[in-house]
């Protein structure tokens, strides 16, 4: 692989689905309607899927050689513009991470794109009796062409860019049925909120490029942690709001757009209604790839981050995990029910970053966009089958009607629930699904942070790590890296144990670099300044223990929910004749959620979790996500990291059982609940009435200050401008009889009648004939002539002055 | 007198100049009005030359100059005989006389 | 169109072209005096004698231009004018030769009369019934023309009299055509274009006015 291969391979697979989009708006009608949609899946992500799955085995090669951190220190970029004296580069941002998100994007929408094509061949693509089907496509490719974009950036202005153009897609699909009220109304609440949360992403923008002077990743990390150690630019100032410094606004600024595309309450309100759109784009945007985006900024902007805005994150990401694991329980809309278990996952990575379980929390982002873009597919299948039925009290049973539906949609429950038996090892691997590792470590990290912690803990290790010639710290969590493969991988399949030491060699590389040459230029691009960095960590708090319970409460939560809506949905007898009847599979539906089942199982325990360790040391505060991480696992954390895995992994046990106890005989019992629970039944279904608080006091609100001010132009603005006009009216009388008529008017008539008797007179010699006009003009010009020769200055016989000859 | 100066030019320039000018103030006839724009022309054409012969430095601007001026009056004499047939058409004479119709 | 011409009128257009090339002749004179005077710089009767051939040639010139012109004046026949105007045109083409400019020579030929003179003939015989129509101008406005032009042509002689000018006397070598291109299509070569675009229009524009209706 040549040097810049990478970059080049990720930037055409970016550039691909754009072709795609231009193609399929102008000759997408042509194209018709299967077409149109081959050309989307192929086009639109096969071929990123193909470029990235090559980058994906290579870049696997490149980290276990140690090339990695000189590929990524050395990634392509190129100056786009100057804004005042910061240049802004165009560039691929090239790590681990972005080759995890990379592929992942690509694997599953490529899946969803094929997906698509069958559920749109089911459905009405007819607005006002044009076919829409190419657009459908096109947006789907606009989208994959923005998402990569933003995978992909270097920089916070083109990932904002991105960012936005995502956002924009979210718009345009959801509303993809805009004939009809819910959509509309749908796309109008999801781009409005997501502004809310994008005006602070653009605070926390102009923050970094006032106070660090660079929009580029890497370098605002330099700068920053430079900044801190100096106590200059962005910690010179003294500016404070809610008792937060003005490193702390930035941060929470970038989070707050974060907030927006990820769902993060209190502006989660969005993504449920989002679901009105079509099902593939649910999955595909509202479940695996755009809200996930936020979590993604946060990661990449974690560098930035102060550890009180990491708490703010933690808090944010706490509540959204809790609150809406409980709507979920009680969503009878299939989608909306998915939609809420999305939003608490989206909830636990969020957490999880604020905790600084910033791998388990990117790991977790890519299983839960494995099996939660499959839970979404099959729902759609499920839908689709059932003639567009969502209501799950009305189904039941589809389980002999649609197998493959079912059973990978079961899958997806498992490995939602965090399935796993802790200690049983099959064939050597740990038997368990994606959410049970990923989860599971948040968890272990949230439990550090809450009762292991002690403020200044992070400082200790530095100073261990000091003694260790200053790689110390390094190494140690080399050391947590690989007890963590190990168990995670238990008995190393070579592929991983290779992994490892490939991770230890970039990383040392890494440290020795940036001890050389802490300020030199080369420091702009490779993403170091980790060490300098974990100085503002030092002081990094406790973890409040509501928010440990609140997290493991809602991890027994996660599998009734589910498996509610798994048994309602599947199990039991038919509960509607019509809507069993119609129920069918199709195979090119099913087929892709075959394929996401298996990448579920894949993604689980290869690729991903050592791509995201290795993208750690690099991309993120290193040594801060060492310490916290990998204290986990340190040898008295361990044990309890251990009996947390009982725990966790007990808990689908509990939930499914009461699940299946309460819906196993259909809904009498349930009913019978809902009677008693009453009042909290009716809290949770209407959502914590926060649709109902935000009518009330945005949308009513406005209304209400708009009535003011119409009260007020009524009465108060009016009443001046009316007598002041009055008065006005009164002199204007008074001048137009006596000025205007007979002054003005005198003036002007007798001008006029002047003018006109004068162009009487001059009209006479115009006689239209050409020939006086010359004999005029020629007459002139000899008068004037003899008469300079008379009259003129005598200038001593040359009356023609030759100047400048 | 036997040197032949630029004066000399000029005043044949001069004389081309009136006489042009006086062709187009006594002739009734478009064609004619045209031909004497012709001569005023070549007035100027040989003031241009002349000048260049005598006073010019690199003894060429003035040439071209010309040369696009002959290219200009041979498309004006092309749209100016454009014109006459046009006016023609419409008032069956050619008497510029006759075409008094944007009097005053 | 041209059966229309009758003998008379081709005999007397072939005459004409006759003078036109017997005018130009001596400028084969006047090279061959330039020649002389150039080969043997230094040689004063060589150069008298070239000064001497040129004055001649000058005035021979002058005078057929001038009475050219005045017959375009005073012809009240169209056609008679237009062949005094071939007169004027090649005698001034003369000229240019004598101010050493060749190739604006040949061109004032080749255009002037190859082009727009044939072009007005054209004209002559597309709009008037006859071509010998006339219309007279008034007696008042022909004295008050001769006394006007009279009076610009007085003004403008005793100004070119009284004006001394600086610059070169004698004579000087012709400018070769390759020059002339050469500047035409570097320093001039806009105009040259614009030109270019404008000959282009008028010959759009012409042939559209000109044609036929066709309805």
């Amino acid at each position: 692989m040549g040097n810049h291969t990478y970059e080049l391979l990720l930037a055409l697979g970016v550039l691909s689905p754009f072709v795609s989009f231009w193609l399929l708006v102008f000759f997408g009608p042509r194209l018709g309607k299967p077409l149109a949609g081959w050309v989307g899946v192929v086009l639109g992500m096969g071929v990123p899927l193909a470029l990235s799955s090559y980058v994906l085995v290579n870049w696997l090669g490149e980290v276990e050689s140690g090339q990695a951190a000189a590929l990524t220190a050395s990634a392509l970029r190129f100056q786009w513009a100057m804004i005042g004296p910061i240049a802004i580069d165009i560039g691929v941002k090239l790590d681990s991470l972005t080759v995890a998100m990379y592929f992942m994007v690509t694997f599953i929408a490529f899946w969803i794109f094929v997906f698509s094509v069958g559920y749109m061949s089911g459905h009405s693509d007819e607005v006002a009796g044009k076919s829409k089907y190419h657009r459908f496509f096109a947006y789907l490719s606009l989208f994959a062409f923005s998402m990569l974009g933003l995978v992909v950036s270097s920089n916070l202005l083109f990932l904002f860019i991105f960012w936005e153009l995502v956002g924009l897609c979210s718009y345009l699909l959801i509303g993809f049925y805009f004939h009809q009220r819910v959509p509309q109304y749908a796309q109008m609440k999801a781009f409005i909120t997501n502004r809310v949360g994008d005006f602070g992403f653009l605070i926390g923008l102009m923050l970094v490029y006032f106070q660090l002077g660079t929009l580029d990743l890497d370098e605002a990390a330099v700068v920053f942690a430079q900044q801190y150690a100096t106590q200059t630019g962005i910690f010179a100032s003294t500016f404070t709001m809610f008792g937060w410094s003005l490193a702390t606004i930035m941060g929470v600024g970038l989070f707050c757009g974060a907030m927006g595309k990820s769902a993060q309450f209190p502006l989660h309100v969005w993504l449920p209604d989002a679901m009105a759109g079509p099902t593939p784009v649910s999955a595909l945007i509202h479940a695996a790839t755009m809200v996930a985006a936020g979590v993604y900024l946060v990661a990449r902007v974690f560098r930035l981050m102060t550890p009180e805005a990491l708490m703010f994150v933690a808090v944010i990401g706490c509540l959204t995990l809790a609150l809406m694991a409980l709507v979920a329980m009680v969503q009878t809309d299939i989608k909306k029910c998915l939609a809420y278990s999305t939003l608490s996952q989206l909830g636990y990575m969020i957490f999880g970053l604020g905790c600084g379980a910033w791998i388990a929390a990117l790991f977790h982002l890519i299983t839960h966009a494995f099996f939660k873009a499959m839970m979404f597919l099959g729902s759609g299948q499920v839908i689709e089958g059932c003639h567009h039925e969502q209501d799950m009290r009305k189904m039941g049973g589809l389980i002999r009607k649609m197998p493959f539906t079912g059973i990978t949609f079961l899958i997806g429950v498992l490995a939602i629930s965090g399935f796993g038996i802790a200690g049983l090892e099959i064939g050597g691997i740990k038997f368990g699904l994606g959410g049970f590792f990923s989860k599971d470590e948040i968890l272990a990290v949230a439990y550090t942070r809450s009762f292991e912690w002690e403020e200044g803990d992070f400082s200790k290790h530095q100073e261990q790590g000091d003694g260790h010639g200053g790689h110390g710290a390094i190494d140690r969590s080399d050391e947590n890296d690989r007890i963590r493969l190990a168990s995670f991988g238990q008995q190393e399949s070579s592929n991983l144990e290779v992994l490892a030491s490939g991770t230890q060699a970039d990383h040392g590389h890494a440290v020795e670099h940036g001890a050389e040459n802490p300020h030199s230029t080369n420091e702009k691009h490779s993403g170091h300044g980790t060490a300098a960095n974990a100085g503002i960590f030092a002081n990094t708090p406790k973890l409040p223990k509501w928010m440990f319970w609140l997290a493991i409460i809602t991890a027994y939560i996660t599998p009734f929910y589910m498996m509610r809506c798994w048994w309602m949905t599947f199990m039991g007898k038919p509960r509607d004749e019509h809507v069993h009847e119609h129920a069918h599979e199709v195979p090119l539906m099913y087929v892709p959620l075959v394929v996401l089942a298996v990448g579920t199982f894949v993604a689980s325990y290869f690729l991903f979790r050592p791509l995201i360790a290795d993208a750690s040391h690099v991309g993120s505060s290193a040594a801060m996500v060492m310490a916290i991480d990998g204290t986990a696992h340190t040898e008295a954390v361990h044990h309890a990291h251990v009996w947390l895995q009982y725990g966790v992994g007990g808990s689908f046990v509990v939930g499914f059982l009461v699940a299946i106890a309460i819906y196993g005989r259909g809904l009498a019992l349930a009913d019978r609940l809902k009677r008693v629970a009453g009042p909290i039944h009716t809290l949770l279904e209407r959502k914590y009435y926060i649709d109902e608080i935000y009518d009330l006091v945005w949308v009513k609100g406005c209304v209400a200050l708009a009535y003011v001010a119409r009260f007020f132009d009524t009465y108060v603005v009016d009443l001046i401008f009316n007598s002041l006009a009055s008065v006005t009216e009164r002199l204007a009388a008074f001048s137009g009889l006596i000025i205007d008529n007979q002054g003005v008017d005198g003036v002007v008539n007798g001008v006029a009648a002047t003018s006109l008797d004068i162009g009487d007179r001059i009209r006479r010699p115009q006689t239209g004939r050409i020939r006086n006009y010359v004999l005029i003009t020629a007459g002139i010009a000899a008068a004037v002539i003899i008469g300079f020769l008379i009259w003129g200055p005598d200038v001593g016989g040359v009356p023609i002055a030759v100047a400048g000859l | 007198m036997l040197t032949i100066g630029l004066t000399h030019y000029l005043i044949v320039a001069a004389v081309l100049f009136c006489t042009g000018l006086f062709t187009m103030i006594t002739k009734r006839n478009a064609i004619g009005i045209l031909i004497g724009v012709e001569l005023v022309l070549n007035s100027a054409n040989v003031n241009l030359v002349a000048f260049d012969r005598y006073l010019g430095s690199e003894r060429m601007d003035g040439q071209i100059v010309a040369l696009f001026a002959i290219v200009l009056a041979a498309a004006e004499a092309a749209l100016a005989v454009g014109i006459c047939i046009n006016v023609y058409k419409n008032l069956a004479t050619i008497d510029v006389d006759s075409a008094s119709q944007l009097q005053g | 169109m041209l059966m229309r011409f009758s003998r008379k009128q081709i005999v007397l257009l072939i005459g004409v072209m006759l003078v036109g090339v017997s005018l130009a002749s001596p400028v084969a004179l006047a090279d061959a005096g330039d020649a002389l005077a150039m080969d043997q710089t230094g040689v004063t009767s060589a150069e008298q004698l070239g000064g001497l051939i040129e004055a001649f040639v000058f005035y021979f010139v002058a005078g057929a231009t001038v009475v050219c012109a005045l017959g375009v004046c005073f012809t009240k026949n169209i056609v008679r004018m237009a062949v005094w105007l071939f007169g004027a045109l090649a005698s001034v083409a003369v000229l240019y030769f004598l101010l050493a400019a060749n190739f604006l020579g040949a061109i004032q030929l080749i255009v002037y009369a190859g082009g727009t003179l044939v072009l007005l003939i054209f004209g002559v015989m597309l709009t008037s019934k006859s071509p010998w129509a006339r219309f007279e101008p008034s007696k008042w406005e022909t004295v008050l023309a001769i006394f006007v032009c009279g009076a610009l042509l007085a003004g403008l002689c005793m100004v070119l009299c009284s004006a001394t000018w600086p610059g070169v006397e004698g004579t000087v070598p012709g400018v070769s055509v390759e020059a002339i291109g050469r500047k035409l299509l570097s320093v001039y070569v806009v105009p040259f274009e614009i030109a270019g675009v404008l000959l282009m229009i008028v010959l759009v524009g012409a042939a559209h006015m000109a044609r036929q209706e066709q309805d």
